[in-house]
Order: structure tokens, then sequence, then C-alpha cells
């Protein structure tokens, strides 16, 4: 094995699971949390050079948010732009991509209770900071880097978001946050 | 409390604030029943978010998966980097090579034979990166069309080059779609064929002085190349050799009918 991949499997794979957990909270489905965490893992491989200095984590999922980006647009472009030749194909079946897919409606619909389904059904850049903050314990310089927004914005999204989170947990559990845990 | 204030709070539960401040901070929340409130609001919502949650690591399959990506990808790299996992002979074979006297030159010659492709053309490698890259989840294909006047006009923005294009559907080679892809400091057009369960994609650039590399396999995908007009084409996939030049044959056809 040559010397770059070893320090690339000793630096950056013990990330792999932060990596998939990010991955987890920003994608729809297990499965595209794979190919995600995938193609990140291959690309931060061939852009291991790019790398300065040793905040390996930071790095590697500042490329899984935008792997998760590039893999959006493609779903969407899919799933929204009817082409030409699919006039001949069965009705709907250009149409099957803009349904989210059975697994995560089923977790919708049997946990809506939990903490998790809060968590999930807050806006997507007020969920990515908390998620980076209170889960994966990155301090803030680190979450503007992959959010790719200000250290103020930082703040006053994360205040958003644990407010949020805060209020629809007191709801959920009848004013008494307590009662939850 | 003041916006400003409640993100100062905030950032001192963080551990952003410097000594001073954070000091400053303890001795408010000492005397401001209201902060210390938040203070543990934010507490008990990252106890929740840190125990409360499941949180599962990356599955063991998709490391296995992650793993052999690599491994593809440092073969890719670095072909020559491990000469015994490489090249297919037996331990066996190399070491009786060794022992004639005669073996050394032998075994020079073997290594230069084998070696050689990669030390004079970088451009085999890239077409093999391409063509496994193209095989990853959503690499594939730019537009999707079994259209050929969609598909050849698509290049026509996207690309250096205006390759030949057709649907071979009766043949058993259809036409999928086409991608854009960038090597050897030219955007290369490829179009993509489907043969049964096999991907081949069809490479084409401007040719230059170098000519046409022959034909040749690299870590296990066949390539073919020709030439065309100006153009160079390189057929590359995991089909057999028969079966990728059956539809080489036909995209040079339609080429020669193509310059009539």
């Amino acid at each position: 094995m040559d010397d770059g991949r070893r320090r690339f499997e000793a630096q950056v794979l013990p990330h792999l699971d932060a990596a998939y957990r990010f991955a987890r909270w920003l994608s729809r489905s297990p499965s595209d949390a794979e190919d995600v965490v995938q193609e990140a893992v291959l690309r931060a491989f061939r852009g291991f050079d790019g790398l300065r200095g040793n905040d390996a984590k930071a790095w590697l999922l500042t490329i899984v948010k935008n792997c998760h980006f590039t893999a959006l647009k493609q779903q969407q472009r899919r799933a929204f732009v009817p082409l030409p030749e699919e006039h001949d194909l069965p009705d709907g079946d250009a149409m099957i991509a803009t349904t989210p897919d059975p697994e995560s409606s089923s977790i919708r619909r049997d946990e809506e209770r939990t903490l998790q389904q809060l968590l999930s059904a807050l806006p997507e850049e007020q969920r990515e900071v908390l998620v980076l903050r209170e889960i994966e314990e990155l301090d803030y310089r680190q979450i503007a880097a992959i959010a790719n927004i200000p250290i103020g914005t930082v703040m006053s999204r994360l205040a958003r978001a644990r407010a949020a989170l805060k209020a629809r947990w007191s709801e959920k559990a009848g004013g008494d946050p307590r009662a939850v845990r | 409390m003041q916006c400003a204030e409640l993100l100062r709070l905030q950032a001192y539960f963080d551990g952003e604030l410097d000594a001073l401040s954070a000091a400053e901070i303890e001795r408010h929340t000492e005397v401001c029943a209201e902060c210390r409130a938040l203070l543990k609001d934010l507490e008990q919502t990252r106890a929740a978010l840190r125990h409360d949650l499941p949180h599962a690591g990356a599955p063991p399959a998709l490391r296995a998966r992650i793993m052999r990506s690599l491994d593809q990808e440092t073969a890719i790299q670095s072909p020559r980097g491990d000469g015994g996992r490489r090249t297919r002979w037996p331990q066996p074979f190399w070491r009786g090579v060794f022992s004639g006297v005669g073996g050394a030159a032998i075994a020079a010659g073997m290594a230069f034979f084998l070696l050689a492709p990669s030390l004079t053309n970088p451009l085999l490698d890239d077409l093999v990166s391409a063509h496994v890259r193209s095989l990853m989840p959503d690499h594939l294909i730019d537009v999707v069309s079994t259209d050929k006047h969609t598909v050849k006009p698509w290049f026509a923005g996207h690309t250096d080059v205006s390759p030949v294009v057709a649907d071979f559907d009766q043949q058993g080679y259809r036409l999928i779609g086409g991608r854009a892809d960038y090597f050897d400091r030219q955007r290369a057009a490829v179009v993509v064929y489907q043969h049964g369960s096999h991907v081949i994609n069809v490479f084409s650039w401007a040719a230059d002085q170098h000519g046409v590399p022959s034909n040749t396999t690299r870590n296990g995908y066949h390539m073919a190349f020709w030439k065309a007009g100006d153009l160079v084409y390189c057929a590359v996939s995991d089909t057999g050799w028969d079966e990728l030049l059956g539809l080489v044959r036909l995209l040079q056809e339609l080429a020669t009918r193509d310059a009539r």
C-alpha cells in the first residue's frame, strides 16, 4: 500500500462514522447517504493533497456536504425535467423520483413523537448547524467552513435552531420538556 | 434579554468565549435567573441530542464498499505501485525466472513490456479512470437520450468535439446517452452505450501528433482505439473483445458513410 493511501486511512477514515451520520441528517434515505459518503470519500482521496493542516474531520464533512448538494441537484433534475424520449414510457414512470421513498415515509409515520423526528423537521440549514455543533461537537469556525457562512451567521442560526427545537419539543410534550426524557 | 446577549450566552455555553468574557458571564448568571434558565435549556437540549438519539456509525457494508473503491482508485493512480499485486504471474514463476542466468534479462524485458504502456502513455490510465468513475452512482450520463439528434447537438455546447453518434439497438448496442469528460487538456465527448448488462463508454477527442494508441487491456477493461476524421476514439468496457469490436466496426462504418 502506498504512503498516500496509508496517510489517508490514518487521517481521514477515522471520521467515516461522522461523515455517515452527517450525510444521514442531510439525505432523505440511508441509501442516498451511503452513495453520498462513498462519493465524498473518493473525492477526498483524490484531493487529499489539498488538505492543509490537520482538521481532517471538518474537511471531510465539507466534501460530504458538497456531494450531497450535487446529488440533490441531480435528483431534482431527474425528477422534474421530462426528457423528450420519455413520452413513450408508461405514465408515471418519470415521476417516481418525486415521491419520498417508502422507508422515509414509514419512519415519519412510526416515530412521529421522537426527538429524531423533531430534529428532522427543522429547516435544513438549522438542522445542519445544530447537528455539527451538538452531535459532531465542532466549533463555530469549523461549522462556518462547512456550512460556508460567516461565524456570526453560525451563531444566529444555531440560536434559532436551538430555540425552534426547544419550542417543538415542549409542544409535543404538552408544555413540559422534561416529560419527553 | 437582548439578542446580542443571548448570542454571547450561547457562545459561553459552546466554549467559544475568552476567559475574561466567560468570567463576566458567570458573574452575571449568578444574579440573573433568566440567563440561568436559558443555560439550563441549552444543557437539556444538548444532553438529549447527544444521548437520546441513535448515533449509528457507517454500516460495515458501506465501509467495505469504500475500501474497495479506494483499492480501485489506488490501482488507477499508481498502476506500477505494486508489481506483485498487478501482475497475474504466480510467485513460483518469478522465482524460477530469477534463478536462471538469463532470467534477469528476460525479467527486465518482461518488466519493460508490462510497464511501458503506463510510462509512455498516461492517457490510457486517464481513460480507464474516467470509465471507472462513470460507473459510480450518478456519473454515467449528463444527457440521457436514445436519440442521436438529442445527444449530438448537446456535445456542441459542452465539449470541444463532435463525434459520430448513432443508436445501434438493432445490433445490440443501445445508445443511452452522452457525457462531457475532461482529460488530456480538452473537453472530450463520451457517448454511452449499453450492451446486455455492460456499459461501453466511447470517448472521442481531437487527434494530436501522438497518433493512435494500440488496443490494450487495463485493470481488466478492454480499450479499443481508432481514428476517424480528425478525432481519436476509444471504446472502453468490461465486455469481451468481440462485443467491443462489434461496436467499433459499426461506428467506423458510420464514420466512413458520413465522410462520403
